[in-house]
């Protein structure tokens, strides 16, 4: 195992490389091209056996993807944003067919207005197509996830593909001391991948992906997906063991910070959550029983996990970093259903939008939140979802505005 | 003097243009802590990539495991590797700049000439590394020389790991082993000009600046959408300051081909009513394409060494 300075694109590239994928069709888009101009490197250094496919958009990508997955083969692919969105109308093909590929997003906020910096309306977007989604924190946990995204993936009980997400520029671009880990213990981890349900054999024909008319049929195997998904629970769990077992690192569908004897518990995702976890630490030295859960699997969504980890706290604040307009933060929503008919729930959840577009989260915000949830607590009411916005992003807008030549005088003429 | 050893955290941020050699820089510092057995984080920022744009990039060296990401608002550490950025209001390189900071900047001014023009706060080192990147490398890529004060300054880097740092992150972009010696080399000059590691010891951590919770108010579309009304702009910008070397055509010699006309990728040539033709220093950026084509060799370079 050797330690070395990796940006996250460069992890997400060494996942590839170490679980022996054989087909990567591939289409750049920044913050993701350094993944597949690393990889396309590999192969032509001969330093990596497996072919790589420079295709002409996302939609043949995903195409390509999931119809080489569905003659047996193992197969890696990345995109971005406005990619992922331009390939979108096959992510529900490709869980469709049931081929266990694995796909990283490189969370990029959406256009319009375009921009380059990280938020998860990307890759939220696909949470209903079926495929398993798993997001990271750190540079070494895209290197690792992809390694178990594999065995969940090609885990007869599961059969779907898995979208694993980093954030544009937080990790893509970002270096930090990541494992590396040998092959060998990778071959210890990591079997070869040998379908039974879609495989190419000339002498064994078979059609996939056919056509039904009549709801029932479309109904059996739409549902069979939902089981199918909910599986990875389990199976999230024995692969993690095994993970650990080997490489001594350890993941679960939900990360605890310093929650056992927390009242006061913000959630986040990605890797936002490290400022979430300064300002957990920050505000304990102050006497604050606060805690962190970092929702890490989010399709299949941990429901039980998160009801056992929330039992008997006093206040949850969910904190999205996505925007439903006329709705709200996306993830709040699953956190609340999930915590509904508990009878020792939370006696509030919050629900804040923050970080979009890669906005920062200032300790600011953070105190904000616990105020919020302190005042919802002794108050009982609850206030509608808020935007995480500060005084000084509004002096910025302001001022852009008038370099825009958007000054009230200028607009009433 | 080395710098306290209870120091947790040192931030680093890095200022150029694109095309100088900054991500680099900050990998080459962010590999050297690394070799040192620090905690490690290394990034650059920057928007629509291209040359001469300004950008930023970071490194954060800690003997704690690093709570925090992406950009640095208030550097221990701010290098600026441009000079012309220092009256670039866009490019806010003194954001966040407090009593602790350490700001260098790449000039051959000293640095009470600079706290003179730009009243900052801090200690204040320069060095002209451009010149010593011109003289030893024979280039204007500044990664290597610009790493090796950063290095210094953190009081924490040793020579040797700076060495090995930088061969290493100039093998990893295909340098010749040549210009990687020459880097190296460089790098040792600056390493060495720079005389001892920042002196004092300062208390990182600072207070969160007081800063509020605002509710965003529905606004006009005119406003709440992103249009720009304002005509004209893009005039206002001039580009002339990013000139490392001035062309200069000899008009005495000058056959009046227009090669050069041609081939300015900026426009900033123009012919005159003689059919001469004329250089916009305004917004040349210095590129050089003109020197390079003139069939006659009748266009210079000046160094610009005052360009504020």
């Amino acid at each position: 195992m050797v330690k070395e300075m990796l940006t996250g694109n460069s992890a997400a590239a060494w996942g590839a490389r170490l679980s022996e994928v054989d087909y990567i069709p591939a289409f750049p888009i920044t913050p993701q091209t350094e993944i597949i101009e690393v990889i396309s490197q590999w192969i032509n250094d001969g330093e990596m056996n497996a072919k790589f496919t420079n295709m002409d958009s996302e939609h043949s990508m995903i195409t390509a993807a999931g119809t080489a997955a569905a003659t047996g083969a193992r197969v890696f692919s990345a995109t971005s944003s406005q990619g992922l969105l331009y390939g979108y109308e096959m992510l529900y093909n490709v869980t469709g067919w049931r081929v266990p590929l694995v796909l990283v997003n490189v969370s990029r906020g959406l256009s319009a207005p375009i921009t380059l910096e990280p938020d998860h309306n990307d890759v939220l977007s696909a949470r209903d197509s079926g495929f398993i989604q798993i997001h990271a924190e750190t540079c070494q946990e895209i290197l690792d996830t992809i390694l178990m995204a594999y065995r969940i993936a090609e885990d007869e009980r599961v059969l779907l593909p898995v979208l694993i997400n980093m954030d544009g520029f937080y990790l893509s671009f970002t270096r930090e001391p990541v494992e590396v880990p040998g092959k060998d213990e990778v071959s210890k981890f990591l079997p070869e991948y040998n379908p039974k349900h879609a495989f190419f054999k000339a002498s064994n024909p078979m059609s996939q992906g056919v056509a039904v008319l009549g709801g029932s049929a479309y109904s059996y195997f739409k549902y069979q997906m939902h089981l199918a998904s909910l599986n990875v629970l389990t199976v999230h769990d024995e692969v993690a063991g095994e993970f650990k077992r080997i490489f001594g690192r350890s993941y679960s569908a939900i990360e605890a910070f310093k929650i056992d004897d927390a009242e006061y518990v913000i959630i986040m995702s990605n890797s936002f959550t490290i400022k979430g976890k300064a300002a957990v630490n920050k505000f304990r030295e102050k006497g604050l029983k606060a805690g962190l859960l970092r929702l890490r699997l989010i399709r299949p969504f941990p429901s039980n996990e998160l009801k056992t980890l929330l039992k008997g706290k006093k206040a949850v604040a969910v904190i999205d970093q996505n925007i439903s307009p006329g709705s709200g933060g996306i993830l709040s929503k699953d956190v609340t259903t999930a915590l509904y008919h508990e009878p020792d729930r939370p006696e509030v959840i919050l629900s804040f939008i923050g970080g979009l577009g890669g906005k920062d989260i200032s300790h600011a915000e953070f105190n904000h939140i616990v105020e919020e949830m302190e005042k919802s607590i002794e108050t009982g009411i609850v206030p509608e979802t808020q935007l995480l916005y500060t005084k000084n992003d509004l002096d910025q807008i302001n001022n852009l505005l008038n370099i825009a030549g958007k000054t009230l005088e200028e607009l009433r003429n | 003097m080395k710098n306290s050893t209870n120091e947790m955290i040192k931030r680093v941020r890095f200022h150029g243009r694109g095309g100088q050699g900054m991500k680099t820089a900050s990998r080459i510092v962010g590999t050297a802590s690394f070799l040192e057995g620090f905690f490690v984080q290394d990034c650059p920022l920057y928007g629509a990539e291209r040359r001469g744009a300004p950008m930023v990039a970071f490194t954060r060296l800690s003997k704690e495991p690093i709570l925090e990401r992406g950009l640095i608002v208030s550097p221990d550490i701010n290098i600026i590797a441009d000079e012309t950025l220092l009256g670039d209001k866009n490019a806010n390189v003194f954001q966040g700049i407090w009593e602790g900071t350490v700001t260098i900047v790449n000039t051959h001014y000293p640095a009470s000439h600079v706290r003179n023009v730009h009243g900052i706060v801090g200690e204040i080192v320069t060095l002209d590394v451009t010149e010593i990147a011109l003289n030893v490398i024979g280039e204007s890529v500044l990664s290597s020389t610009a790493a090796a004060v950063v290095c210094k300054l953190t009081g924490v880097i040793s020579e040797s790991s700076l060495e090995k740092a930088v061969t290493r992150e100039l093998s990893s972009i295909n340098l010749k082993k040549e210009t990687i010696q020459k880097n190296v080399q460089a790098a040792l000059i600056c390493f060495d000009r720079i005389p001892e590691a920042h002196p004092h010891y300062f208390e990182p951590i600072k207070e969160d600046k007081k800063d509020e919770i605002v509710k965003l108010e529905y606004a006009d579309a005119c406003l709440g959408s992103p249009s720009v009304y304002a005509k004209g702009s893009t005039k206002l910008k001039k580009t002339g300051n990013w000139r490392l070397f001035r062309p200069v055509i000899d008009h005495e010699k000058c056959s009046r081909c227009y090669t050069c006309f041609v081939y300015c990728p900026h426009s900033c040539i123009s012919i005159d009513g003689d059919g001469y033709p004329q250089i916009d220093y305004d917004n040349c950026k210095g590129c050089l394409t003109c020197f390079y084509e003139c069939p006659k060799k009748v266009i210079s370079k000046d160094r610009e060494v005052k360009a504020w």
